[in-house]
């Protein structure tokens, strides 16, 4: 997986779960630019397939709650805090809430710096929303 | 990658080739999209040819890789034609387990058999989008 290798080696990897392609790329693409390997899922199913997979080593995930698949995403925390406790679950109620939520592992994660504020991740989330091609 | 009115904030990126890789299993989609990350891409993960044209509608990238047998609306097949429809020179790489070829008569589609080799992957990727290595 793409891990700078100068990350903290005890938080690499997040597991980002958002059925909103725009976001979940603009939210994985800041995570990776502070020095995070990312791993994203488009619902909780794929997530599930990611969790259970031996090669991955996911230390943190970021699901919108709103994430579709089998499991919501309050029933994909519930059953990762079941069975997979040792993970950290941040769920995200919204645009605004996963950017400061990728701001906070920013700062505290392995480049200790944000690549940019979190207000300018949602403002560009909200112009890729709205632009259309000519 | 053209932004039509959005500018990135992060400058970096916005200099290096985009590649859309639609592929609905995760795993294959990770793998080819972290190979094309570290040969120096930009890459958009799309688990469908629906996310792909959620995508398109806001940013045009520079190649788009498909799969063919994929959930949703459309498959990988009908994603081509759309974006025939408006962007005929996009170059568009096919790829199938189960096809045995895709009409690539349109000058900008390729067709790629499954399984492939990453590497070979790449090289044409980056022969399509004419980034060096």
């Amino acid at each position: 997986m793409n891990a700078d290798p100068s990350a903290d080696a005890s938080l690499q990897a997040i597991l980002i779960v958002d059925g909103d392609i725009v976001s979940r790329h603009v939210i994985a693409d800041y995570l990776r630019h502070c020095g995070y390997a990312v791993v994203e899922a488009a619902n909780t199913d794929e997530a599930l397939v990611a969790l259970g997979e031996p090669t991955l080593s996911i230390d943190v995930i970021l699901c919108d709650v709103s994430a579709l698949g089998s499991r919501d995403g309050f029933e994909l925390a519930t059953w990762v805090r079941t069975n997979r406790p040792e993970l950290e679950v941040r769920l995200a109620g919204g645009v605004e809430m996963a950017a400061d939520a990728a701001a906070d592992l920013c700062e505290n994660g392995p480049h200790l710096a944000r690549p940019y504020e979190p207000e300018a991740v949602v403002d560009y989330i909200k112009r890729l929303r709205a632009s259309r091609l000519t | 990658m053209n932004h039509s009115s959005a500018s990135r904030p992060d400058l970096p990126s916005a200099q290096r080739k985009c590649v859309l890789v639609v592929e609905d299993e995760i795993l294959i989609r990770m793998m080819l999209s972290d190979e094309l990350r570290d040969a120096g891409f930009q890459v958009i993960e799309a688990s469908d040819a629906d996310e792909a044209l959620t995508f398109l509608g806001s940013m045009v990238p520079d190649i788009i890789i498909s799969d063919v047998r994929m959930p949703g609306s459309i498959d990988g097949l009908g994603l081509l034609g759309v974006v025939r429809k408006t962007l005929p020179k996009l170059p568009v790489i096919i790829t199938s387990a189960h096809l045995q070829a895709v009409d690539v008569s349109d000058g900008a589609t390729r067709f790629i058999a499954k399984p492939y080799r990453l590497e070979s992957l790449v090289r044409i990727i980056r022969a399509e989008v004419n980034q060096p290595e």
